[in-house]
C-alpha cells in the first residue's frame, strides 16, 4: 500500500485530476448560469498543483516507478504555467466563438495530468499510460470545435499517428521487458544485449514522435494549424515538456549504467536526430507567410535545441549542465510559444469555419502595420518573435545560450556550429512578423480588441520572458537545484 | 511427450491465426474483415493459453473479441463505404516506402531475438500469468499505473463525447 | 503436459462439442428439410412489408458514442476480475484500491448520464 508520503508526493497530480473531475461535473450540474467560473477554476487547480510542489517530500516512490525530483517538480511547475495561462487564452477565444464548455477545461486538466505523471515516471508501464492520457486528451482538444473541416482533420492525422507512435513505444517496451525482466528505467543497467538495444530504439521512435523529432515531424504542421489556437498554445508548451522531460530520464538512465556501447551509438543516433531536427525545422519554416503555420515549424526546430541539451546531459562531463540547459530551455519555450500563439489568436480571422480563405487565416499580411494600431500587442509579439528567434534579452536567448553552453561543455562542437548557424537562418522568418508590424502600411480591417483574459495571458507571458531575459540567474539556478534522482 | 503436445497445439491455434490475420487484411469488404479479426483475436487468445498468460486470454476474449469488435462494426456501418467509394487499391511510391519500412522493422526484431538466443528471456514462477498471481501483482507493486489507469478511461469518456456528442 | 494446460480441457471439449453439435444441426436441416419456395417466403419480410431503403444505411453516430463508452466499462470490468480473484490474498487495502478505481469512473458515468450522452430521446 502507498504511504502518506507517496500520496504527498502524488499531490501535484492528484489536485489537477480532481480538478478535471470537478469541471466535469460542474459543467453537467451548472447548466443554468455562465460558464465564466471554468476557467477560474482550472486557474486555481493549476495554482494549487504548483503550490504543492515545493511540500512533495524528495523520495522514490512505489518501488521506483515514479520519482518526485527536484527534475519532475520543474516539469510539474512549468506544465502547470502553461496549463493557467492556456486557460486564460481559451477563456477568452472561446467565449467570442461562444465555445465555452466545461470539456475544454477538463480535458486540458487532464492532459496536464498526465503530463506531471509523465514528468515523474521512472517505469515504462507507467510513462506509457502517462502519455496515453496526456495524448487522448490532447487529441480531443484538437478536435474540440467540431466547426469546418480543419479542427477534425487535424484531431484524426494526429490520433493516427499518435496511436501509431504508442505502439511502436508499446513494442518497445515488451522488448525492454523481455531483455531485463523489469519495466523500470533502472532495470537496463544490468544490460540485455540486441534485445534491450532494439527495445530502446523502439523507444526512441515512439518519443522522437511525441517531441516531434525529424523525420518524425510530419503531423505537426497540419495539426498545430488546424487545432483551436488555444489548445495548440497548451500542446506546443506542455506535451513537449513532459515528452522531452521523459526522454532526458530515459537517456540518462541508459548512459548511467550500460556495459555495452550502446551509450555511443545512442549518442551519434541522437546527434544525428539533432541536427535533421535544427535543419529541416528551420529550412521548413524560412518561407511560411501563415504564422500558425510557421510556429509549428518552429516548434520542430525548438525540439532540436533541446535534443542538443538532451546530448549534453548524457555526457558525464557536461551532465548537470545538459540537464539543467534543458529544463531552462523548457520553461522559456512554454511561456513564449503560449505568449505568440495568444496574440495570434487574437489576430487570427473569426470567422465560425476558417476554411474558405483559410491561408489568409493567418497570414503574416494580417499583422502589418500593427504597432501604430495596436503598439502594445505589437510590442509583444516582439518580444515573443525575439525570443523564439534567440535574441537577446529575452528568455530564449538564456536558453539557447545554457543549451550552448552545455554542448560546447560535452565538446560537441559540430552540434553548437549547426545550432549557431540555424538559429540565425531562424531570425529571418521571425523578424519577417516583427517587420511587418513595424515597418508595413495596414491592410487588413482594425483587428478585434483582445478579450481582457487573453490580455492578461499576453501580458504575463512578455513580463515573463523579459524578466529572465533580464536576469536569467533565478531561473537557472532553480534548473540547477532540480537535480534528477533516479 | 509434454513438449510436443504444446507444439502440436501451437501448430493449430498458429496457423489459422496467421490465415485469419492475412484475409482481414486482404477482404474487400469492411465487414469480412473485422469478422476475420474475430476469428484471428480467438485464435491469438489460444496462443496466449500456451503461453500461460490466463488472464491475457480472458481479456482477449472479453474485451477485444467483444467490445472492441462491437466498435469495429459500428463504425464500419457508421462509414457504410460502398464499393465505389473504396475505389481500387493502388500501390503507390508511398506504400512501397511502408512496405520497405515495415520489412526492416521486421528484420531488426528478428535478429535482435536471434542474436540474444532463448536464454535472454528470464526464467518466471510457476504461477505466472495466472489471475490470481496477476492480481496479487496488480494491486500491489503495479498500483500506480493501475489507479492511472482510471484517469486514462475517464479522459477516453470525455473525449468521446467531446468528438462524438451531436450537441455538447 | 503442462498441468495449467489441462484445466482447459473442459473447454476444448465444450468447443469442440458446439462445433459439431453447430455442424450437425444446420447440416441435418440441410440434408431432411423440405424446400418449397415461393415469393412470400423468399421475401426479405415474410410477412408483407416492403423494405425501404439498402440493408446497407448510415448507422446513426450515436452507436458509436456508445459503443465507446461500453468499451471504457467492458475494460473496468475486466480489471475486476483479477481483483475479485486475488481480493483473499490481498485483504482490505485492494478493497480500498478497488473503491478508488471504481469511484473515478463512477463520476464518469455520471457525466455521461447528467450530459445525455446515454439519453436516445434528447436531442
Amino acid at each position: 500500500m502507498p504511504s502518506g508520503q507517496d500520496i504527498a508526493a502524488l499531490l501535484p497530480f492528484l489536485l489537477l485530476v480532481l480538478g478535471a473531475l470537478v469541471l466535469m461535473l460542474s459543467e453537467v450540474f451548472l447548466r443554468s448560469g455562465g460558464r465564466g467560473y471554468q476557467s477560474g477554476l482550472t486557474i486555481a487547480f493549476a495554482a494549487a498543483a504548483a503550490l504543492a510542489v515545493p511540500f512533495a517530500p524528495q523520495q522514490v516512490l512505489f518501488g521506483g516507478q515514479a520519482v518526485s525530483d527536484g527534475f519532475a517538480g520543474f516539469v510539474t511547475m512549468v506544465v502547470c504555467a502553461g496549463l493557467a495561462l492556456s486557460a486564460l487564452l481559451g477563456r477568452g477565444w472561446l467565449e467570442t466563438r461562444n465555445m465555452e464548455r466545461g470539456e475544454y477545461y477538463a480535458l486540458a486538466l487532464f492532459g496536464a495530468s498526465g503530463m506531471v505523471l509523465l514528468g515523474m515516471a521512472t517505469d515504462l508501464l507507467l510513462a506509457f499510460i502517462a502519455i496515453e492520457v496526456m495524448s487522448l486528451a490532447v487529441y480531443s482538444l484538437a478536435a474540440y470545435p467540431r466547426r469546418g473541416q480543419r479542427p477534425p482533420e487535424a484531431a484524426f492525422k494526429y490520433f493516427i499517428l499518435g496511436s501509431f507512435a504508442s505502439a511502436i513505444l508499446l513494442y518497445g517496451s515488451a522488448l525492454y521487458y523481455g531483455a531485463t525482466g523489469s519495466t523500470l528505467l533502472s532495470a537496463m543497467r544490468g544490460g540485455g544485449g540486441a534485445l534491450l538495444a532494439a527495445g530502446l530504439s523502439l523507444i526512441l521512435v515512439g518519443l522522437a514522435f511525441k517531441v516531434a523529432a525529424v523525420p518524425f515531424h510530419a503531423w505537426t504542421p497540419d495539426v498545430y494549424e488546424g487545432a483551436p489556437t488555444p489548445a495548440t498554445a497548451f500542446m506546443a508548451a506542455g506535451v513537449k515538456a513532459a515528452a522531452f522531460a521523459f526522454l532526458t530520464r530515459g537517456v540518462l538512465a541508459m548512459v548511467a549504467g550500460t556495459p555495452f556501447a550502446v551509450g555511443n551509438e545512442l549518442g551519434g543516433v541522437l546527434g544525428l536526430l539533432a541536427v535533421l531536427t535544427m535543419v529541416v525545422g528551420n529550412l521548413f519554416a524560412l518561407p511560411q507567410r501563415n504564422v500558425k503555420r510557421m510556429l509549428a515549424y518552429s516548434s520542430i526546430a525548438q525540439a532540436g535545441y533541446l535534443l542538443v541539451g538532451v546530448i549534453a546531459a548524457s555526457r558525464p562531463e557536461s551532465r548537470a549542465q545538459g540537464t539543467s540547459a534543458v529544463l531552462v530551455y523548457l520553461a522559456a519555450y512554454a511561456v513564449t510559444v503560449i505568449g505568440a500563439f495568444s496574440v495570434l489568436a487574437v489576430m487570427e480571422k473569426r470567422e465560425p469555419t476558417p476554411d474558405a480563405g483559410s491561408a489568409d487565416a493567418w497570414d503574416v499580411s494580417r499583422f502589418a502595420g500593427l504597432a501604430s494600431r495596436r503598439p502594445w500587442l505589437a510590442f509583444a509579439m516582439a518580444i515573443f518573435m525575439l525570443s523564439l528567434a534567440g535574441v537577446p534579452p529575452t528568455a530564449g536567448f538564456v536558453a539557447k545560450l545554457s543549451v550552448f553552453q552545455a554542448a560546447a561543455g560535452a565538446k560537441a562542437w559540430g552540434l553548437v556550429v549547426v545550432g549557431v548557424l540555424t538559429s540565425i537562418m531562424g531570425v529571418y522568418y521571425y523578424l519577417r512578423v516583427v517587420v511587418a508590424m513595424y515597418m508595413q502600411p495596414a491592410e487588413m480591417e482594425e483587428p478585434a480588441a483582445a478579450p481582457p483574459t487573453v490580455a492578461i495571458a499576453i501580458a504575463v507571458a512578455a513580463l515573463l520572458v523579459v524578466v529572465v531575459g533580464f536576469s536569467p540567474e533565478p531561473l537557472t539556478a532553480w534548473a540547477r537545484a532540480a537535480l534528477l534522482r533516479m | 511427450m509434454g513438449a510436443s503436445a504444446e507444439t502440436v497445439l501451437f501448430w493449430i491455434f498458429a496457423v489459422p491465426l496467421i490465415a485469419s490475420a492475412a484475409g482481414v487484411v486482404a477482404a474487400r469488404n469492411p465487414v469480412h474483415a473485422a469478422m476475420s479479426l474475430v476469428s484471428a483475436f480467438f485464435w491469438l487468445a489460444g496462443i496466449y493459453v500456451l503461453l500461460t498468460a490466463h488472464l491475457l486470454a480472458f481479456v482477449q476474449v472479453i474485451v477485444y473479441a467483444g467490445a472492441i469488435m462491437v466498435l469495429f462494426l459500428f463504425v464500419v456501418m457508421l462509414l457504410s463505404l460502398t464499393d465505389a467509394e473504396l475505389g481500387l487499391e493502388k500501390l503507390s511510391a508511398l506504400k512501397w516506402v511502408g512496405v520497405v519500412g515495415a520489412a526492416g522493422m521486421l528484420v531488426l526484431v528478428v535478429s535482435a531475438l536471434a542474436q540474444s538466443g532463448p536464454r535472454a528471456m528470464r526464467a518466471v514462477g510457476a504461477d505466472f500469468g495466472t489471475v490470481r498471481a496477476v492480481g496479487r501483482i496488480l494491486f500491489t507493486q503495479y498500483l500506480l499505473p493501475f489507479e492511472a489507469t482510471s484517469v486514462l478511461l475517464l479522459v477516453a469518456i470525455v473525449g468521446a463525447v467531446v468528438v462524438a456528442k451531436e450537441k455538447i | 503436459m503442462n498441468p495449467a494446460l489441462q484445466s482447459y480441457f473442459p473447454l476444448a471439449v465444450v468447443i469442440v462439442l458446439a462445433v459439431i453439435l453447430g455442424l450437425t444441426l444446420l447440416g441435418l436441416a440441410n440434408l431432411l428439410g423440405p424446400r418449397r419456395p415461393n415469393e412470400a417466403k423468399s421475401s426479405p419480410f415474410e410477412f408483407g412489408s416492403r423494405p425501404s431503403g439498402l440493408g446497407r444505411d448510415r448507422f446513426d453516430v450515436k452507436f458509436y458514442l456508445l459503443a465507446l463508452l461500453f468499451v471504457v466499462f467492458d475494460v473496468e470490468a475486466v480489471f475486476m476480475y483479477p481483483w475479485a480473484v486475488s481480493l483473499g490474498d490481498l485483504g482490505w487495502p485492494s478493497f480500498v484500491v478497488m473503491a478508488v478505481f471504481g469511484a473515478t469512473l463512477v463520476v464518469g458515468l455520471v457525466y455521461v448520464w447528467k450530459k445525455g450522452a446515454i439519453d436516445w430521446s434528447r436531442e
